[in-house]
């Protein structure tokens, strides 16, 4: 297994948009990390760090300077946000893909261990969410909610699970006829037993690979969900939310059309890194793991 | 492939190859809000206002700019008699309703009553009912005439109790058609006691005494006239009034469409108008939320209007060919006011005790809070810098330009020092020491509520690091739901004038039965119900109503001020700018002027000249 | 077979009934008061007075418990009724009817872009597997992917129409709405630009077009991670088949391997691909639509959800997931029919 393992990783450090990828994400972990020191917060916004400093009263963007190095947007700085907002997306990010996984793992393996109405159950249940699209059922979600950032993730959970339940699912199905899962039977040993130590370990890393696919997107969700007003609130260190401040002014003025790049270019390119990172690397272990796979 | 490419080439041919350019008689509106019915006496907000003045005419109009002084419309003259008791128009001939209809008294004689009896909640007939009859609702006359409840006297299936129907039938005979009546070619109102915004609320841009056809209206379904039938049209749903997406009216513009889907209204203009018929022959008011699509049409010249936004003015001036003007008078405020008594149970009010962790329920019964908060706001920031200078000071929720407003009354000017005086007088001390805690709410995309309530926390927070102010933003259902229940601690809220009267302001504010009033808790209701020596032992209650019963002009002033005056030596809310108006153009689009009254456009003022 | 289409089918009603009692108890645990304030215009509802609301409530059936409130609602969608909309200011239905057009014509015409240039790119980056042209593409690709759709939608917006005035936002312009609202122009498929065509209006139909180039634009680069994802592995699968192997061993150049054995091959799963992401293109108009200005049921249900409008958001969610449902059968069994191991039970 070790040789196995050692193997994957040397053919992963031989492939230059994984390396890439997760040069990135050491890069984004780092700053996530150290972003008390790299921005520090103002004293009276001791308590509540992930809210982005006011520093001026009037509406409109402030192009970089010394002491807004990213510029100022909807009267923030946008250098503050970003930074702090590499901990939002990591957030956002490892939670929901955390937690759906975790869900999507349990109802996927009972499912498939088990078999008969339990499975027709779940797995109309799965149907059910299914058949709501993704975005609609965030945006309705989210909406009933209340906004704010915990309710995006709740939503995003909610509606988040059926695609691993179906994989391991057919996975497991899979895996079951095998001559060790069959043997394990054979000596005893109990049903969860089977599963957690059997069936998820020889199942569990394309499941792996897609979590680490769908971390990025889900922190484009989000910003979407902010587009329609319903993300985090109003000054929270978020690239969505940047990004959304941006909106009205993207346009530039007269004469200048891009009078305001950086309300844009700073939250953009953290977040194309963000989400090009993780896909880096799902992309690249894919290839590594089973170039067939079709995820 | 090669084929492929032709293709191609043909099809962008075709794309780029074609385009048409607008012409001088077609005019686009963008804006951001759509009507929300057609019906005159639904309508109360000014996008549905818009429309129905441009389609519907009044009896008389405002002149010009002004909201005071008053041309005929439909009425050729008028007389006030029984010292502002008794109202008579005399009502134009050879007018046409738009469907061939002649204008006769009658028609105006119907479309008064239509709407009494209709009244529906939350629409704008209250004001003809508080005008003509005293009391605000058809309802609320019912149940004061009779002492049943309305609904009692009504079934399930919205047909009146036996025993009631003789009552509900002599609303109409004794009370509803006496009060309107046709004499020869005049129609007549009867008040029950003189109402000095008379006048304004008959006038063209109050859709609510806008001139009905009345054999039309029958036809299509309205209340058919009789005395014994019109329980079944009052306080119908919106969508089920037949007047809900058809007009018919004898304005200068006819209603061709309201596309729903797409947010436009097209108008077309009427040629048989009895003035000139209008220069413009197509208006198009087009509803584009989003700013920078909205923007972009209008710099493409493919809108002739548009509505900016303050905050994003700076993107579009200095664009030649766009007219923008600046500083418009309005007719509203935008003011916070502090509920006096909390819920209990209010999330927003941290652990509702005085520990540093939250606020007691009774935190602005305090005057020294009241006053730290008036002093933390940094009112010309707000103005010059937030509002781009489209925002004028006022010592109370009174606009400039309304009886009462004196700009030499007191007001509160930003200084933190003494801010820090009052927040250390405040609980003896003891809220200095332990600090609080606490919720601002605005509603996500008003950004001006938003930055006034970052405003105050980020002074108030200065102050002393044991204070916390959390600022968030709710959708506007939240808003409203929260501070109407009570659960907010302080709510900033705006008002615009349904007619120009320092009634309409004052009351809603400062009166413990006024919208806004109604919000700030058992304790305000129970200081401005106790007698006042400033007040000279009255109320500020009764001062607001007697205030409103005085004709004499200058003796209203003196009571509005004193009320302004209790305002200010009580903090009892801050007035933290009158919105001004923008105006924004293109520069071929003649003939515009403004008055604060109208809502929206009147295009037939206009024309094109490129 | 046919007993397993027959099943799935009798599914459905069961599947739509799950999703309204999930939204419909959802929308409920709101409380009258959130309820009540979809159905009051946002400007005047700072007017009224707490014995106004409560009128309203009352006029409206919100204080009704939720068993009554349900069974007015399913008895009235029996009859083919959805309801009032709040937001489109008309019956669900109607509002419906007007916009599902246009959103069907934007996914539909995306689709040629998306598909031809994904499975383009796809191919090209199989071909060159690990080269530095294989990383751009990708790489370009994901960045597409990697915006949040309305920034990229602005972009196009700035770029298309601000500075070269080519592609207007809208559904189309006031002179070509004048000629598709006239009596004489026969609505035939009910989808705007196929209807202009039939009825000879060729302007009316390149204008319609005009009006579509931003938002496919914008939903193309969004979906090539995708598709490309999708075609380079099924490429990259095909390409290592010994009957490749055969056919450049036979001699054949590089450029008849790809074209005429590989891609083909390559093409089976990218097929069934195509189907679920119409579906996905479907839903995936909400802010596309906000953006350009277009009257979709994206941006209808979206708006429709912010507003708590539940009739409009029933409607879009039962109009939404019977195509999922029907989409994905018709998936399935066009991946029995391709490919033969696949068994349906």
């Amino acid at each position: 297994m070790d040789k196995e393992y050692k193997r994957m990783l040397k053919k992963f450090f031989k492939n230059p948009s994984g390396v890439f990828g997760l040069v990135l994400l050491i890069f984004f972990t780092i700053v996530a990390i150290f972003a008390p020191i790299i921005a520090p917060p103002q004293p009276s916004n001791q308590y509540e760090p992930y809210m982005m400093p006011i520093v001026t009263w009037s509406p409109d963007p402030q192009p970089p300077s010394k002491e807004h190095p990213f510029g100022v947007s909807e009267r923030r700085d946008i250098f503050y946000g970003v930074v702090w907002g590499t901990r939002t997306a990591f957030r956002i990010g490892l939670i929901v893909t955390g937690v759906s996984t975790l869900i999507g793992l349990f109802i996927g393996s009972i499912s498939a261990y088990y078999g008969g109405w339990i499975d027709e159950i779940l797995m109309r249940i799965t149907d059910i969410f299914l058949s709501i699209p993704f975005l609609i059922a965030a945006i309705v979600l989210t909406t009933l909610l209340g906004t704010g950032l915990d309710k995006v993730m709740i939503a995003m959970i909610v509606f988040g699970w059926m695609g691993t339940a179906r994989l391991i699912r057919g996975n497991i199905l899979q895996a079951k006829e095998e001559q060790y899962v069959l043997a394990a039977k054979a000596i005893g040993v109990s049903t969860p037993g089977i599963i957690i130590r059997h069936l998820l370990p020889n199942t569990i890393f394309p499941v792996l690979i897609q979590a680490s696919m769908r971390m990025g997107s889900l922190v484009i969700t989000a910003a979407i969900l902010s587009f329609l007003g319903l993300g985090a609130p109003q000054g929270y260190s978020d690239w969505g939310a940047i990004l959304n401040y941006a909106r009205n002014w993207m346009l530039g003025a007269h004469g200048e059309a891009l009078k305001y790049w950086y309300t844009i270019v700073f939250p953009g390119t953290a977040m194309v890194l963000f989400v090009l990172a993780w896909n880096l690397i799902g992309d690249t272990l894919r290839d590594i793991f089973d170039p067939r796979l079709r995820i | 492939m090669r084929k492929f490419w032709v293709i191609l080439a043909l099809m962008a041919f075709a794309v780029f190859g074609f385009a048409v350019k607008g012409d001088p008689t077609t005019l686009v509106d963008l804006t951001i809000s759509e009507p929300d019915t057609m019906d005159p006496h639904y309508a109360y907000d000014t996008a549905s206002g818009e429309v129905i003045y441009n389609v519907y005419e009044n009896l008389i109009a405002y002149k010009g700019e002004s909201v005071t002084e008053f041309v005929p419309r439909l009425a050729t003259k008028w007389e006030i008699l029984d010292g502002g008791k008794t109202y008579k128009f005399y009502i134009r001939k050879g007018v046409k309703f738009h469907l061939g209809g002649d204008l006769t008294p009658e028609d105006v004689e119907y479309s008064f009553e239509r709407g009494l009896i209709f009244d529906p909640a939350g629409g704008p007939m209250w004001m003809l009912w508080e005008a003509l009859f005293g009391i605000d609702s058809l309802e609320g006359f019912v149940e004061e005439t009779f002492g049943v409840p309305y609904s009692d006297m009504i079934d399930e299936n919205g047909e009146a109790k036996p025993e009631y129907r003789d009552k509900l039938i002599s609303v109409y005979t004794d009370y509803i058609d006496p009060a309107i009546e046709v004499e020869g070619d005049a129609v007549v109102f009867h008040l029950v006691r003189p109402f000095a915004p008379f006048m304004s609320i008959l006038a063209q841009g109050s859709s609510w005494s806008a001139i009905l056809d009345k054999e039309w209206a029958i036809e299509v379904g309205c209340w058919d006239g009789k005395a014994d039938t019109w329980w079944k049209y009052h306080d119908i749903q919106k969508e089920e009034s037949p007047l809900y997406a058809v007009a018919n009216g004898t304005g200068p513009y006819k209603l061709v469409e309201w596309d729903r889907t797409q947010q436009k209204v097209t108008l077309e203009a009427n040629e048989n108008y009895w003035r000139e018929p209008a220069k413009i022959k197509k208006v198009v008011i087009w509803g584009v939320d989003e700013w920078a699509t909205r923007r972009a049409l209008f710099e493409k010249g493919d809108g002739d209007i548009c509505y900016v936004p303050a905050q994003f003015l700076s993107q579009i001036e200095g664009k030649e060919g766009i007219e923008i003007i600046k500083g418009l008078p309005t007719i509203s405020v935008t003011a916070l006011h502090f509920n006096w008594s909390v819920k209990p149970d209010s999330k927003y009010i941290g652990s509702g005790k005085l520990d540093g962790e939250g606020i007691p329920p009774d935190f602005f019964s305090d005057e020294h809070v009241r006053k730290a908060f008036s002093y933390a706001f940094n009112y010309d920031a707000m103005i010059l810098q937030v509002l781009r200078g489209l925002g004028k000071r006022v010592p109370y929720a009174l606009p400039e330009g309304l009886i009462g407003y004196n700009p030499d009354l007191p007001m509160y000017e930003f200084n933190l020092l003494k801010a820090r005086e009052e927040f250390k007088k405040a609980f003896n001390g003891q809220l200095w020491e332990k600090g609080f805690k606490m919720t601002l709410l605005y509603n996500t995309g008003n950004s001006a509520r938003q930055t006034a309530a970052e405003m105050l926390k980020f002074y108030i927070e200065q102050l002393n690091p044991k204070f916390k102010i959390e600022v968030r933003g709710v959708q506007w259902p939240t808003y409203l739901d929260t501070y109407r229940k009570g659960y907010l601690p302080a709510f900033i809220i705006g008002w615009l004038a349904d007619y120009p009267d320092p009634h309409n302001f004052i009351f809603t504010y400062y009166h413990s039965n006024g919208v806004y009033g109604h919000s700030q808790g058992e304790n305000y209701e129970k200081f401005v119900t106790t007698p006042l020596e400033e007040l000279g032992g009255k109320t500020l209650n009764q001062v607001i109503e007697e205030a409103v019963a005085e004709t004499d002009p200058a003796k209203r002033q003196e009571m509005y001020e004193s009320v302004g005056r209790v305002v200010y030596n009580h903090a009892l809310g801050m007035a933290l700018y009158q919105p001004l108006g923008l105006r924004v153009h293109r520069s071929w689009l003649k003939g515009w002027y403004h008055n604060p009254m109208r809502p929206g456009d009147d295009y037939y003022a206009y024309s094109i000249e490129f | 077979m046919t007993a397993y289409i027959i099943r799935r089918l009798l599914l459905l009603p069961l599947v739509l009934f799950g999703i309204t009692l999930i939204v419909f108890g959802l929308f409920q645990m709101l409380g009258p008061d959130k309820l009540l304030s979809a159905y009051i215009n946002p400007n005047l509802a700072e007017k009224l007075s707490p014995e106004e609301m409560e009128k309203f409530k009352d006029k409206y059936g919100l204080n009704d418990p939720l068993i009554v409130r349900y069974g007015k609602w399913i008895s009235s969608v029996f009859k083919g009724d959805l309801g009032w909309s709040l937001v489109g200011k008309e019956p669900v239905l109607d509002a419906m009817k007007k916009r599902i057009p246009f959103t069907v014509e934007l996914a539909l015409y995306a689709l040629i872009p998306v598909v031809g240039v994904g499975i383009w790119l796809g191919v090209a980056a199989a071909v060159r597997h690990n080269s530095p042209i294989d990383h751009f593409i990708r790489i370009f690709a994901i960045v597409g992917w990697s915006f949040p759709d309305f920034v990229f939608g602005l972009f196009v917006l700035m770029i298309f129409y601000s500075v070269l005035g080519w592609f207007p936002p809208g559904n189309m312009s006031l002179w070509a709405e004048e000629i598709f609202k006239s009596p004489a122009f026969k609505h035939i498929t009910g989808l705007p630009s196929i209807d202009a065509l039939l009825n000879g209006q060729f302007r009316v139909f390149v204008d319609c077009l005009r009006h579509l180039v931003g938002p496919i634009l914008t939903i193309s680069w969004l979906w090539w991670a995708y598709l490309l994802r999708i075609t380079r592995s099924s490429m990259l699968e095909v390409l290592r088949k010994d009957y490749v192997r055969t056919a450049r061993a036979k001699g054949l150049d590089e450029r008849t391997v790809i074209n005429k054995h590989a891609r083909r091959n390559a093409m089976i799963p990218v097929t069934t691909v195509a189907g679920a992401m119409v579906i996905g293109l479907l839903s995936g108009t909400v802010i596309v639509e906000a953006v350009f200005n277009r009257t979709g049921i994206g941006s209808f249900i979206a708006t429709a959800a912010t507003q708590l409008d539940y009739a409009s958001v029933m409607g879009g969610v039962l109009f939404y997931s019977t195509i999922l449902v029907l989409g994905n059968l018709i998936i399935d069994i066009l991946y029995a029919i391709i490919d033969p191991r696949i068994r349906l039970t």
